[in-house]
């Protein structure tokens, strides 16, 4: 089965980064994956988007851009609503960064809301690697997404100065969602 | 040995090219082919290549004729406003039949268009920029995966043809990232020039061979007397005005390839065997039809989908076997009919029905979007 990742927020809250470390823990596991990006002239503040989707194989592989997201992830409140209609109305799964929104945005029937850069900034020391944290959710949530797999992506894929911190974030994540949320099926 | 890779198309082309032997790259930066330049300025010298930036696109594709002359396999990369400057050296790449190999990403034009938005309106410009009737081949791959691997066949084309060969990408495939099975320089095997079986004294830089209609080559440096002449030349390399050796010359810079046109052509089919309708379209654009032609195939209506890997020369008998049982043909491109003249051309004797949807967006449409252009030109399915 194909799954479709939309993964949306604004510039600057590291949501292209999301959906390459997403997608390269996907390639490691066998899947065929692709990955889009569509962003603003803004480095910071405009809109930021990227489109994973996951094929079984090479074969099966046809789309570049999600056309109704089986999951999505939503950093910020805007972008929720710009892109709401690109997700299906049964989605498996609706990730929500609570810190920035209040309510979804249609009536999906599973609903994740988190505080992501709240938490980020509380249990890390801030809220810059608020999207890593939210994969290490996500990676617990999904169990789409080996936890070492991802620690070794994280290591080769963010600046030197950055992986502690980046790997405090995915630990930090990871546990939360042990501690207080439910493990779901997600079918792929 | 194989490496399971996530990478843009600009980088996958940029890695298949250090794996079919780059040695040196030259290009001028333009959107959205700057990134594979950035790309190989980090990675090439390590590899032992070199990368230098021209001033303009005009002196970067004239010092690629240098160095493959120099015995380096040698590439450029760039988009529609640079390759218009490269046009008359194309010619003369053609002319002296240098094996150089550009990568030609697409966006939207004319002019400087839309700087970063997508596009399919260079199918002619690629293959007839440069004035004079002359050969190059054209690949337009649809996935970052064919994207890597036609560029590796284009090093092939270019050394094994003696021609200048083009990878025809556009700004969504420079740019989406996806698995790429990669190799290590070696692990691929790529063509290499034949060399003078001559001595010195004896040899002719422009004798072509009688079975495959391509002229061993001398590189600069190796005691030979090579001459590059972009006149009208004899087998010596020589100018001459003679009108039997000019025929005879620019008859056989296309006649060597089309000879060869069984390594060169390529296409793909896809639920056409028992179609009714035949969608045409290639490149990223192929993508959003093969989602459509499954879509209408749930529907019942007996729909497939046919896309040229090679666009020039393209696999005409592919397409021919494709649309046999097709009533209807459509070709779908982004641009108001560019390969619509040619798949045209190509099945008029069969008497069939062929119909374009133009799509000028620069951006990609989806397969829904694709339906609506299919609306908006009055084809329906």
């Amino acid at each position: 089965m194909t799954l479709e990742i939309i993964i949306a927020g604004r510039g600057g809250q590291g949501i292209l980064l999301t959906g390459y470390l997403l997608g390269k823990a996907l390639v490691k596991k066998g899947y065929y994956v692709v990955n889009s990006e569509m962003y603003s002239a803004e480095t910071r503040g405009g809109f930021s988007r990227s489109d994973l989707i996951v094929f079984p194989s090479e074969a099966e592989m046809d789309i570049i851009k999600v056309r109704k997201a089986d999951i999505a992830i939503f950093m910020y409140r805007d972008q929720m609503i710009s892109y709401a209609d690109y997700v299906k109305p049964d989605a498996q799964l609706v990730i929500l960064d609570s810190t920035f929104i209040d309510k979804p945005a249609k009536p999906w029937p599973k609903v994740l809301m988190v505080p992501f850069t709240r938490l980020a900034e509380e249990k890390v020391g801030t809220y810059r690697v608020a999207n890593v944290f939210m994969i290490g959710v996500f990676s617990y949530v999904t169990g789409l997404i080996d936890p070492d797999t991802m620690k070794e992506i994280i290591k080769t894929s963010v600046r030197p100065k950055w992986v502690e911190l980046n790997l405090k974030a995915f630990d930090a994540g990871y546990e939360y969602a042990k501690e207080n949320l439910e493990r779901l099926e997600i079918k792929l | 040995m194989a490496r399971r890779e996530f990478l843009t198309g600009n980088e996958a082309m940029a890695e298949a090219a250090i794996a079919a032997g780059l040695k040196v790259f030259i290009g001028y930066p333009i959107t959205p082919a700057s990134d594979l330049f950035e790309y190989l300025a980090e990675k090439l010298p390590e590899h032992g290549g070199i990368v230098f930036q021209g001033e303009d696109e005009i002196a970067s594709i004239n010092a690629l004729v240098g160095a493959v002359y120099a015995g380096a396999k040698a590439m450029t990369a760039t988009s529609g406003p640079g390759f218009s400057l490269m046009a008359e050296s194309l010619g003369l790449a053609a002319m002296v039949e240098a094996p150089i190999v550009i990568v030609y990403n697409m966006r939207t034009g004319p002019s400087t268009g839309i700087a970063t938005g997508t596009g399919q309106g260079d199918v002619m410009q690629s293959r007839w920029a440069s004035h004079g009737h002359y050969m190059d081949v054209v690949y337009a791959p649809w996935s970052v995966q064919e994207a890597y691997n036609l560029v590796i066949k284009a090093f092939d084309t270019a050394w094994r043809l003696r021609v200048p060969t083009i990878v025809l990408g556009d700004t969504i495939l420079a740019h989406t990232r996806e698995l790429v099975v990669a190799y290590e320089p070696g692990e691929v095997k790529v063509a290499d020039r034949k060399p003078p079986r001559e001595p010195p004294g004896q040899f002719k830089p422009f004798k072509p061979d009688p079975d495959d209609l391509v002229p061993p080559m001398a590189f600069y440096g190796e005691g030979y007397a090579v001459l590059v002449e972009s006149l009208a030349h004899d087998e010596r390399g020589y100018y001459t005005t003679n009108p039997k050796v000019y025929e005879a010359l620019v008859r056989r810079l296309e006649e060597k390839v089309m000879k060869n046109k069984h390594l060169v052509a390529q296409s793909d089919s896809r639920m056409a065997e028992d179609a009714e309708t035949l969608i045409v379209a290639f490149g990223t654009l192929a993508r959003s039809a093969l989602a459509l032609v499954k879509d209408l195939r749930k529907q019942g209506k007996k729909v497939g989908l046919w896309r040229p890997v090679s666009i020039w020369p393209l696999d005409e008998e592919g397409l021919v076997k494709a649309a046999e049982k097709a009533s209807r043909v459509i070709v779908a491109e982004m641009n108001l009919g560019q390969l619509y003249r040619e798949v045209a051309r190509i099945l008029a004797p069969l008497g069939k029905k062929v119909e374009l949807v133009p799509v000028l967006s620069p951006e990609l449409p989806g397969p829904d979007e694709l339906l609506d252009y299919f609306e908006k030109a009055g084809v329906r399915i």
